[in-house]
Order: C-alpha cells, then structure tokens, then sequence
C-alpha cells in the first residue's frame, strides 16, 4: 500500500493542507488513483455553530480542487521526489480550466482522485481527471499545468516570477 | 481575527478566515457592464500556512480562487441571489501570494436568467496575482 509515509516522501503538503490519504494506484508518467477521506473533524468546520445549516458542511470546492491537483502533483513529482521546499523544486500551480463541480461532499464521503498526463512540456505538466464518491462524479478536471520553479525564486520581496 | 478556518456569516465552510471588504458593490457601469471591487487581507495565522508549506509560507492556490469566491458572494450581481458556485472556467497564477499581502479583486459579472459567469483579476501590492474565472448559479430575486 503507498500510504502517508510514501506520499509525504513525494509532497511537502502538511498538516491541514495535506489532502490525500492514501494512493491506491500509481503508473508513473501516466496516470494515478488516489483516495482522501473526508472528516468533520477538519479545521475548516471549526467556526460552524449550533445553528449552522446541513449545507454549510459541504467540503470548501477549492479544497476539492486542491485535493485532486495534490494527486495530480505527487503523479508529476513521482519519479523525481523533492519534498523540501525550501531547497529544491517547488511544485505550484500554472493554470487550471473547466473544473466542474457536480455534487456537494459531505464529512464521511470518501473522495477517489483520478489524474493522468496528457502531456509534458519542459518543467511543465498537463494533467486532467475528476474525483468521484461511491462511484458519483463530484468533480471534473479539464486541465490543469503544474510548473516547478526553484525556491529561490519564489522568496516574498525578491521581484516575482512568472508562472504563465 | 483568529487563525481558525472561516464561515462568513451564514455562507460555506472556508479555509480562509480573512474577512472580504466590499470596496464597491456590484453595480453597472456607463457602458453597462456589472463591475465590483473587494479587497482580502492575508493575515499571518491563517490556518493553510503551517501546512502549506512548513518553514515557508505561501497562499495556495486554491485560497485566492476562494477569496475571488468570497468575493462574488459578498457582492452579488443586481437582482440575483442565492449563488452557489458550480464551476471554475478557468485561473491562471501569475505571482504567489505571501502571508500578510493585500489582495484587491476586480470582478466583472455578466449572464443572468439564475447563470452567472464572474471574471476577476487579482493583484498584490507588487502586481497582478491571478486571473480567474467562475461560474456560479442563482436564485433570480
């Protein structure tokens, strides 16, 4: 099983924004399936009160968004792992278009993560997929380029890079 | 503000606790297009940061989507409510976003009959940050 001590080998995500649990397939260079449980014990449910209705327990979509693309970058970062950010390689996002949300998910709903690359282009990566729950598609991806560019670059008041 | 993830008010569950400042409500221009203007301060205790990433904090992606998100909820077309968002057309990051910068949002609203599209451009002090697209449906009040 690739379970946590693997995928934090390979994403320097931590503690609350690491959004994959366990991966259940990995081809490297083509495609990956991996799972993330969703619990309400989450810090993003941390400010519902007594009153809060059925609906405010929906997982945030950007971090749907996010969980999916984590799968998307340990797929691109597989073979070359460089889980120090601040030394090596950091994997950041380029663009992403047509995602499409189709479902809300709910704590207790396990999220599967579908990504393959469609192409590589020098330090880029294009991935698409979608996620599904018990078989459901909750999200699709239409494409998304993941870049990696040095730490160096990326310090705050050093004049930023562009990621286009 | 704390550092624990945010609800405003009685919208969604969010990983951002920063609070929108409406700077100008959605309202139509002289040529007719349905602008609005927000600005999000990054605080430093957001709770993304010690995980994203430790020892080197950077707003991820996804939060400034959300802040566009917040955005568009907090400044909602004329005539429209209800908004639920449904789709992310498209996002390009153009400079990372550093706790404690400021984010202005410029969005632009058009569509209607309960399907709304919000384009935003996004920038720090230092620039242009992001460029996003959303889609969101509506209740037509």
């Amino acid at each position: 099983m690739i379970g946590q001590v693997e995928i934090r080998k390979v994403l320097p995500h931590r503690f609350p924004m690491l959004l994959l649990d366990r991966v259940t397939e990995v081809v490297p260079g083509q495609r990956v399936t991996a799972v993330k449980a969703v619990t309400c014990n989450e810090p993003w449910y941390q400010g519902l009160g007594p009153d809060a209705a059925a609906e405010a327990y929906a997982y945030p979509r950007v971090l749907l968004l996010e969980s999916w693309c984590q799968s998307a970058g340990l797929l691109a970062t597989w073979e070359s792992p460089d889980p120090d950010v601040l030394a090596g390689q950091v994997m950041l996002f380029g663009s992403v278009s047509g995602v499409e949300y189709h479902r809300p998910v709910l704590p207790g709903d396990v999220l599967e993560h579908r990504a393959s690359i469609t192409r590589v282009v020098d330090d880029t990566v294009i991935i698409e997929g979608g996620s599904t729950v018990a078989g459901e598609p909750a999200l699709t991806v239409g494409l998304a380029v993941l870049a990696f560019r040095p730490a160096g670059e990326l310090r705050p008041g050093d004049p930023a890079p562009a990621f286009a | 503000m704390t550092g624990a993830a945010g609800v405003a008010g009685a919208g969604p569950s969010s990983p951002i606790a920063a609070r929108v400042e409406v700077v100008r409500p959605a309202a139509a221009d002289s040529r007719g297009k349905v602008r609005a203007v927000t600005a999000v301060t990054v605080g430093e205790d957001e709770a993304v940061f010690p995980g994203h990433y430790p020892g080197f904090p950077i707003f991820p992606g996804v939060c400034v989507i959300e802040c566009v998100h917040l955005s568009g909820l907090r400044t909602p077309p004329p005539g429209s409510a209800g908004l639920e968002l449904v789709a992310v057309e498209s996002t390009r990051f153009l400079r990372p976003v550093f706790p404690g910068n400021r984010l202005e949002v410029e969005l632009v609203w058009t569509g209607g009959s309960g399907a709304w599209r919000c384009a935003a451009k996004v920038a720090t002090e230092r620039g242009a940050a992001a460029q996003v697209r959303l889609r969101f449906t509506a209740e037509e009040a």
